[in-house]
């Protein structure tokens, strides 16, 4: 039987095994590769990916248990790439190889989603878990407070 | 090759000319990277009718005119981390006067045309830096000559900016100009030669810190890994990993408890031709998914092999037996009688230090994808050192070497696991059995248990000093030689005539004025038996700096001098430390200043610290003395004497990479290569236990989070001279300016990596 679910706005149906973590899918299955594999276990972030709003590491999420959810991914997070968060890597110059920056920009959407104006200590903590070998850390953080400003400036703006 | 490159992109659905192919590892400046070749602004008045007609101009083959004035630089390195492209870029533009929005970039394809094809050992800018220069330049001249002919003037009273050729009140594109068809000439290597270039201090763009072309691309998905590749027909394998790192043999593979996994094809055990492998079983199946289940149920009756006894004790045994044999190893350093020195000295300090096993671990697990069409075979996946890779995969598919084509990707990090080969066998193996494309991804485990990590090393020092002053110094290091393993042609010939790998040694040969002075390079033949050797970003120096570094510190101690000013001393340019035109001109006296200048910036000596609180000192050249990037580390640390745990208070750090290509994009390689000095400094281990590797995931070899990033302070001295590479000199010396600094806070000296709270507590006792 076809598992539906919603990825980037739009809706698949899909006939695959219920137990294929949510990634392959991605991949393999619909080619968004923008979605990376590190680690499989939930140990690096590469696989960073929204679920219903919340960052999920898609490794570890069976598509079975994804049905009738809405996923995003990096290539989802904006049109144009004008995501404050994705705008805020460019400006800080963050990615090296790049490899896990998907990861490590939806997992900081996600956060400032839910953590509009983070301290620095809340900034550490919502990272730690994505793994960057090229080590471009000190630009990690310093993006994720220049998107928090720029998304509270933004917010602020509306509201007024 | 090119109409391949057009059927694999027509394969996929894609368009005309560069095609998907042309723009997965291109990237433009002026805004429409990532949206392909078909959007690129017109940049000249020319338009796109005449843009599609007229032939590029390219002065040599490493930069292309087109007609719509874009020029593209033709990138032979890999780019996986440090915006080599863009500096690339940058190079060509400053001589060319072409504007910076009209440059674009694209990784090439293995080809012999492009000469020797590595990407490492920070040799990038420096060893490309002159023939970027003299193609732009050419460039230059080619369009300024054709605009003088256009316009029957002399050539001497035109000039070249922005991207147009003006003089006598008119003024004209260089797409325009290509697009006339007047831009001819091609250029010898002796009219190159002759060609006077800008001197330092007048550059426009070498020096600004552009953005780089690549990361538009890496913030929304759509940079192309080799592990994003996709192929009609294509389907997928995961290794099957066998009990030892190296030696295996599979007696039998039963696969039929996985023939009940859906979509899963077959097991395959397969010989490679090359040696690379032995024992290599794959899991082959339409999906990854349904390939990792079918390799869980896939019985294999292994042969350990003959190493399956090795631990890391036994390897250092090694090291030791091998050490004490007078006979054994080459010649590396042989300056005065050390030997001599040391036997009539009194004091001799005498210290072994040691490194593990350390693995690469990229952010993308090694991969490759294989097929076969046109009596070519394709791979397709990162790789930074075509000419040697090439080779290999050649001899393994039992081919000519010009049957085969790598073809080029972002990498997800590099760090040397991408110099060897190896990873595209099994794919290439796999689709010659089959018959039909095949994509090969290791999982963690089998990235991490079959990397070529870099060899443990165990290295024994001894010294004497007197009047402030060192007297003699000798040092034999013990390893596994990478270059066995992945290049023997790379072997070089040691002073005493004998082979000797520079990448299992460099570093040991320091800029310092020792009076006696003698390095010896011992092959651990059992350690390269049981993992096969890697080169390691930063290569030897991520060991022999360690060690040594280390060493100075403990007889600036019995001499009874303050660390830096014992190095000082021995810093003064004289004989063969003076420095060679162009790369290391200066010498010695340049390093005497980064040290300086780490120490004015990190306050040591000046700042007051608290109880238990030290500073430590290391320098170093980077990864070899002919190309030296003069550099030095100052580390701050508190340790608690009790527990033996410390912290990390501040790290500073001071290159001179001679000219600053992009200063940005400088600042990035320091902090980036820091924090990989310290990952190895304090949080990167793995044990050999029974012949393999034990870690298996992030969670058994664990390298730095974010939360354990420690202030920095990175800066560097570009005074004009010849650009160096920057990716790798801090990795050297963070290590052991971290142990010096606890040594001065506690009087702790650990001499093993990774330094830990619990051998910290062990050296207080």
């Amino acid at each position: 039987m076809a598992i539906t679910i919603t990825v980037n706005g739009h809706e698949h149906a899909l006939d695959v095994p219920s137990d294929m973590p949510l990634l392959w899918v991605l991949r393999d299955v619909l080619d968004l590769t923008g979605t990376k594999f590190g680690c499989g276990s939930n140990l690096c972030g590469a696989c960073t990916v929204h679920k219903d709003g919340k960052a999920v590491r898609s490794c570890q999420v069976a598509i079975g248990d994804a049905a009738g959810s809405s996923i995003t991914t990096i290539e989802g997070l904006s049109a144009d790439s004008q995501h404050p968060v994705q705008v805020a890597w460019i400006k800080e110059q963050v990615p090296a190889c790049g490899y896990c920056q998907s990861g490590q920009i939806m997992t900081a959407a996600a956060f400032l989603t839910q953590n509009p104006d983070p301290e620095d200590e809340e900034i550490i903590r919502a990272m730690e878990g994505n793994l960057c070998r090229c080590g471009q850390y000190v630009r990690i953080k310093k993006a994720v407070q220049s998107a928090a400003e720029a998304m509270q400036t933004k917010g602020a703006t509306t509201n007024g | 090759m090119a109409e391949l490159g057009t059927q694999i992109a027509q394969s996929q659905g894609n368009g005309r000319g560069l095609g998907r192919r042309g723009f997965l590892v291109s990237a433009l400046a002026g805004g429409s990277v990532g949206f392909g070749w078909g959007q690129l602004p017109a940049t000249g008045s020319s338009g796109t009718a005449q843009a599609a007609t007229a032939a590029p101009y390219s002065p040599t083959n490493l930069i292309e005119i087109d007609a719509s004035g874009v020029v593209t630089v033709n990138v032979t390195k890999s780019e996986m981390g440090q915006h080599v492209g863009t500096a690339f870029a940058q190079i060509v533009c400053e001589e060319l006067e072409a504007p910076w929005s009209a440059m674009g970039i694209h990784h090439v394809d293995s080809d012999p045309k492009w000469g020797v094809m590595i990407t490492g050992g920070s040799w990038s800018i420096n060893w490309t830096f002159d023939a970027l220069s003299r193609a732009g330049a050419a460039g230059r001249i080619s369009l300024i000559a054709a605009a003088a002919k256009q316009w029957g003037v002399s050539a001497d009273t035109l000039t070249a900016s922005e991207g147009r050729v003006s003089g006598g009140g008119k003024s004209i594109s260089y797409g325009d100009l290509v697009a006339s068809g007047a831009v001819t000439g091609a250029w010898s290597e002796d009219d190159l030669k002759k060609i006077t270039l800008k001197p330092a201090g007048s550059y426009k763009i070498i020096g600004k810190s552009v953005a780089a072309l690549d990361i538009p691309l890496k913030v929304n998905g759509t940079a192309k890994y080799g592990i994003d590749f996709k192929t009609p027909g294509m389907v997928y394998g995961k290794i099957v990993l066998p009990p030892t790192r190296n030696g295996a043999t599979a007696k039998s593979v039963d696969d039929s408890a996985a023939k009940g996994v859906p979509g899963f094809i077959q097991a395959l055990s397969l010989k490679d031709p090359s040696g690379s492998f032995s024992g290599l079983v794959l899991s082959i199946a339409d999906t990854y998914w349904a390939a990792i289940k079918g390799a869980a149920l896939i019985k294999v009756d292994w042969d350990a092999g003959p190493t399956a006894h090795v631990d890391d004790a036994a390897l250092v045994a090694e090291g030791r037996r091998l050490q004490a044999d007078p006979n054994e190893g080459a010649l590396w350093v042989n300056d005065g009688d050390a030997i001599g020195a040391l036997a009539k000295a009194s004091n001799v300090l005498t210290a072994e230090y040691s490194t593990g096993i350390n693995l690469h671990a990229p952010m993308e697990p090694t991969n490759a994808t294989a097929l076969f069409a046109d009596g070519i075979w394709h791979f397709h996946g990162g790789n930074q050192f075509q000419s040697a890779s090439v080779p290999l995969v050649a001899k393994a598919m039992e081919v000519d070497v010009s049957k085969v084509v790598l073809h080029q990707y972002w990498l997800g990090g590099g760090f040397g696991r991408r110099l060897e080969g190896d990873y595209f066998i099994p794919a290439g193996l796999a689709a010659k059995a089959l018959g039909r494309p095949v994509k090969v991804v290791y999982n963690r485990t089998d990235d991490m248990r079959l990397d070529c990590a870099r060899s443990p090393s165990w290295q024994k020092l001894s010294g004497a000093v007197d009047g402030g002053k060192l007297v003699a110094l000798t040092h034999d290091v013990a390893c596994g030689w990478p270059s066995n393993n992945v290049f023997p042609a790379g072997l070089g010939e040691s002073l005493d005539k004998k082979k000797v790998d520079v990448f299992a040694i460099n570093g040991a040969d320091v800029w310092y004025s020792f009076p006696n002075h003698h390095v010896r390079l011992i092959d651990n033949k059992l350690a390269e038996a049981t993992v096969p050797p890697g080169y390691l970003r930063s290569v030897a120096p991520g060991f022999t700096v360690w060690a040594l570094e280390s060493f100075i510190d403990e007889l600036a101690h019995a001499a009874g001098v303050d660390p830096v000013a014992f190095r000082l001393a021995h810093l003064d340019g004289a004989g063969k430390n003076a420095g060679t035109a162009p790369m290391s001109v200066g010498g010695a006296l340049r390093l005497a200043a980064v040290l300086k200048q780490a120490v004015e910036r990190s306050g040591y000596g000046t700042k007051k610290l608290a109880e238990g609180a030290g500073f430590g000192v290391a320098i170093g050249q980077g990864q070899e003395r002919a190309a030296p990037v003069f550099t030095a580390c100052i580390a701050e640390v508190s340790v608690n004497k009790k527990s033996g745990k410390f912290s990390i208070n501040k790290l500073t750090v001071v290159y001179d990479v001679g000219t600053a290509i992009s200063p940005d994009g400088v600042t990035a390689q320091m902090e980036s290569a820091t924090l990989w000095g310290l990952s190895l400094a304090l949080y990167e281990t793995t044990t050999i236990r029974d012949g393999a590797i034990a870690a298996a995931n992030f969670d058994g070899y664990t390298p730095t989070r974010i939360s354990q990033v420690p202030p920095l302070d990175v800066s560097f001295i570009s005074l004009g001279n010849f650009p160096v590479g920057t990716g790798e000199p801090a990795t050297t010396v963070v290590g052991p300016a971290i142990g010096n600094a606890i040594a001065a806070a506690s009087g702790a000296r650990v001499r093993s990596l990774p330094i830990t709270p619990a051998k910290v507590k062990a050296a207080m006792a």
